[in-house]
């Protein structure tokens, strides 16, 4: 009898349950959304952040310190001390690993170049990078880290002689892709002379120092160092935590737990300091221009978003209990009958709650759904053309956060109306109410 | 008894059935603040993020053709050109040499422009603005120094000795350098500043005209964009913009549905009142003017109470958030006022509409 009362009720005023369903499922859908954005805002605008390129940058520790002005480094070039290559590989097996997004290592030297044409010799600062590089499930390198280079042609290839040339540079020596030009160098210490024969195969724009550098790939770069394994600067791109207080403390000044917590954090100053600890004397500091402000400009967005998602909680949990005490509002007449037929109060309650809960259900579920489709609609709209950015947002997780809400809200929605019409006797009900 | 007048029966249906003309009230209070605080936040978000980009520095960079130097007036002009907001230092650079014969590069500046535009440095402690013998050493330059209390320093035969306050740590090249007080600088090695950093608020395309403006003052000087930080900031900012007008519309769709169901139940409640005003003779639209009326009445104290409440809450959330305050905008009343009004006359007018139909017999002998 009660499942009938309940399906009939549903089946016969469709029209009364639209209002309280369409109040629902709006709710649920702009809870959904705004949630769902909310959770992935970090990760979107650390996205976007990335344009201003590594937050972390390894160096060896016992180097020399940089003599460099407006971009040009006066360092002596030899007697360095160099990273190796080869232990970049280690970056993978920190605790934070899954959170590196970038790696690009850096070979500068100093060479001389001569233009095929005429002769014409000019010295060049030459520094050699990885193009595409296979790092893992990675694919990074130099245009990676560096995301507002314009590049006009191709990237160079790994031993393909091949160079990229800064804007700067290609205009002062009026040099063209399809270009080629000799590079003189001396290998290592040992002095060496070495010279090959370099292919413009791009020009670069990038608005600083790079622009008059000639860019080629690390395996050519090391030729001319001498030194096969070698790196002198790698820049690297972690998603992070915003620092707080705690990831600025000295973690060796820390008990066991709290240091083992500080470590688990990923913090730009944890995972650096875990590149320090996985490397062998390379010292890794974050780069505190970008991290620092990275982490506010997140926090502002983030932090907004969750407000905006309290107040479209808010405003939805109001639509719904309104909508909720109205139909039932509506419904006196059919409690007063029901009463005067002999129903308990209490079961007369059990069938409104049913029916709440139900509506609920129905309707939180297909608000979820909607939602996350509008998240997902939202969210490759705005953050569109990234690549990869219009993954789903469907977040099972919220499927019963939402329904909860929407049941808890329903329900107590209901509840004054309920109440007041149980109080009133059968009889004045339906006398009074048409 | 005394004849009802408009008023008369408004302020009564008001007063006497006070339960429900507050459930309506709050719905249009609740209506109104939500729909000011998000237009408010709304108005002053790009201006609160471009404010939090600030905190990346400098998005211009103003240098001295090589082998030159800025003219003495130069920093003064581009504070002038660029307006009062922005924020410039100048620099001026020298490779000098350490008492451990590690050459080193040494920047003289002014500390206190330099501290509002770099906030991302990590400083200990700042010297004290008239101090003229102070240093900052970068972290990694700070190793090569003998003794950090009293730094000497060799600059083509002239040697200085200053005393280092505190340390500077950015993980940029500023660790590898030692700061100095401009003017102590220059009357030690002769170098004047060739470069002044400048930091102009807003996004892409106000830089830009502040850089044709720049350009035009100061015809030999190169004037370039810190690349990365324009583009990134409009990027951002435009997209955290749509982000919030998505948001905005959808809250207020909630919003106008919650308040269209209170206030229709408000309305439908009274159906005993509609039909007795009906069979006494009231025709459809004094009614109809009778129920709009209140719903207008209704809908002005709402945003009212709600412009308040919601200022009051874009001020909270702006405080909390990021630190600064949002201050009542009266700009956003007409679109809260509309929107309040619009939704009021809807849900006045559609369970008049439902009514019209009905025998106020019928109604009134309660089939």
């Amino acid at each position: 009898m009660f499942f009938r009362l309940l399906m009939e009720s549903f089946r016969r005023q469709r029209r009364r349950k639209m209002l309280a369903g369409v109040a629902i499922l709006l709710g649920t859908t702009a809870v959904t959304a705004m949630l769902a954005l909310a959770t992935t805002i970090g990760d979107r605008i650390h996205k976007e952040l990335a344009v201003y390129g590594a937050n972390i940058v390894v160096y060896p520790k016992a180097d020399l310190l940089d003599v460099k002005v407006g971009g040009v480094d006066v360092k002596p070039a030899s007697g360095g001390v160099y990273l190796k290559e080869s232990d970049l590989e280690k970056l993978k097996t920190i605790f934070w690993a899954n959170n590196i997004t970038g790696v690009s290592p850096e070979l500068p030297l100093q060479l001389t170049a001569t233009r095929q044409e005429d002769g014409r010799l000019f010295p060049a600062r030459t520094v050699g990078y990885w193009f595409d590089h296979d790092f893992g499930t990675l694919k990074t390198g130099a245009q990676a880290l560096h995301p507002w280079w314009r590049l006009q042609g191709t990237w160079p290839l790994v031993h393909s002689r091949d160079v990229v040339v800064g804007a700067t540079l290609a205009k002062q020596m009026e040099l063209k892709i399809g270009d080629s030009f000799r590079l003189q160098g001396m290998a290592g210490n040992a002095g060496q002379p070495i010279s090959l024969t370099a292919n413009i195969v791009g020009i670069v724009t990038t608005g600083d120092g790079t622009d008059s550098e000639i860019l080629l790939s690390l395996q050519d770069a090391q030729l001319f160092a001498g030194a096969n394994d070698a790196v002198r600067r790698v820049e690297v791109s972690a998603r992070t935590k915003p620092e707080d207080a705690f990831a600025r403390v000295d973690p060796d000044s820390l008990p066991p737990k709290q240091r083992e917590i500080w470590y688990c954090r990923p913090y730009a100053n944890s995972i650096a300091y875990q590149i320090r600890e996985a490397i062998p004397g390379a010292q890794a500091e974050q780069v505190r221009r970008v991290e620092q402000s990275e982490g506010n400009v997140l926090k502002r967005i983030s932090g907004l978003m969750w407000l905006i998602s309290a107040a479209a909680l808010l405003a939805a949990g109001f639509a719904v209990s309104a909508a909720m005490a109205t139909a039932i509002l509506e419904r006196r007449g059919e409690i007063g009958l029901m009463r005067s037929l002999g129903a308990s109060k209490g079961s007369i309650a059990l069938l409104f709650y049913a029916e709440a809960g139900l509506l609920a259900v129905l309707a939180g579920t297909m608000g979820y759904l909607l939602g996350s489709g509008l998240a997902a609609w939202l969210g490759a709209r705005i953050f569109a053309g990234d690549g990869g950015a219009a993954e789903a947002v469907l977040i099972p997780v919220l499927l019963p956060v939402v329904v909860a809400l929407a049941l808890v809200v329903a329900i107590a929605g209901s509840t004054p109306s309920i109440r007041a019409a149980l109080r009133m006797e059968p009889s004045a009900i339906l006398r009074a109410d048409a | 008894m005394a004849k009802l007048s408009l008023f008369g029966m408004l302020r009564r249906s008001l007063v006497h059935r006070r339960a429900r003309s507050v459930s309506a009230l709050v719905a249009m209070t609740v209506s109104a603040g939500v729909a000011t605080a998000l237009l408010t936040l709304y108005a002053d978000l790009d201006a609160k993020l471009h404010k939090e980009f600030r905190s990346f520095g400098a998005n211009v960079v103003i240098t001295a053709p090589a082998f030159a130097r800025l003219s003495g007036d130069a920093l003064a002009k581009v504070r002038e050109t660029a307006g009062a907001d922005a924020l410039a230092a100048e620099f001026a650079y020298a490779v000098a040499t350490t008492d451990t014969d590690t050459p080193v590069v040494v920047a003289g500046t002014d500390f206190a422009a330099v501290r509002r535009l770099d906030s991302w440095w990590q400083v200990d402690a700042w010297p004290e603005s008239a101090a003229e013998d102070v240093a900052l050493l970068g972290q990694r330059a700070a190793q090569f120094v003998g003794n950090e209390h009293a730094v000497a320093l060799t600059y083509a035969g002239h040697s200085v000795t200053l005393r280092g306050v505190g340390r500077i740590k950015t993980g940029g090249d500023e660790d590898s350098r030692i700061y100095m007080p401009l003017a102590a600088f220059t009357t030690w090695t002769g170098v004047g500043p060739s470069v002044i950093e400048l930091q102009v608020p807003g996004g892409a395309a106000s830089v830009e005209t502040t850089m044709a403006r720049l350009r035009k003052a100061l015809p030999e000087m190169q004037v370039q964009p810190v690349r990365q930080l324009v583009e990134g900031e409009s990027k951002i900012v435009d997209r955290t913009h749509a982000l919030m007008y998505g948001a905005v519309l959808l809250i207020a769709l909630t919003v106008a549905v919650s308040v269209l169901a209170t206030l229709s139940a408000s309305v439908l409640e009274r159906r005993r009142d509609f039909a007795l005003m009906k069979a006494l003779g009231g025709s459809q639209m004094q009614l109809m003017g009778m129920f709009l009326l209140e719903a207008l009445v209704l809908a002005l104290a709402g945003v009212a109470a709600g412009f308040v409440v919601g200022s009051a809450a874009a001020w909270a959330i702006s405080e909390g958030n990021f630190h600064t305050a949002t201050l009542p905008h009266l700009s956003v009343l007409p679109l809260v006022l509309l929107l309040n009004v619009a939704i009021a006359a809807m849900a006045a007018l559609f369970p008049a509409r439902v009514l019209r139909g009905l025998q106020p017999a019928a109604l009134l002998k309660g089939e």
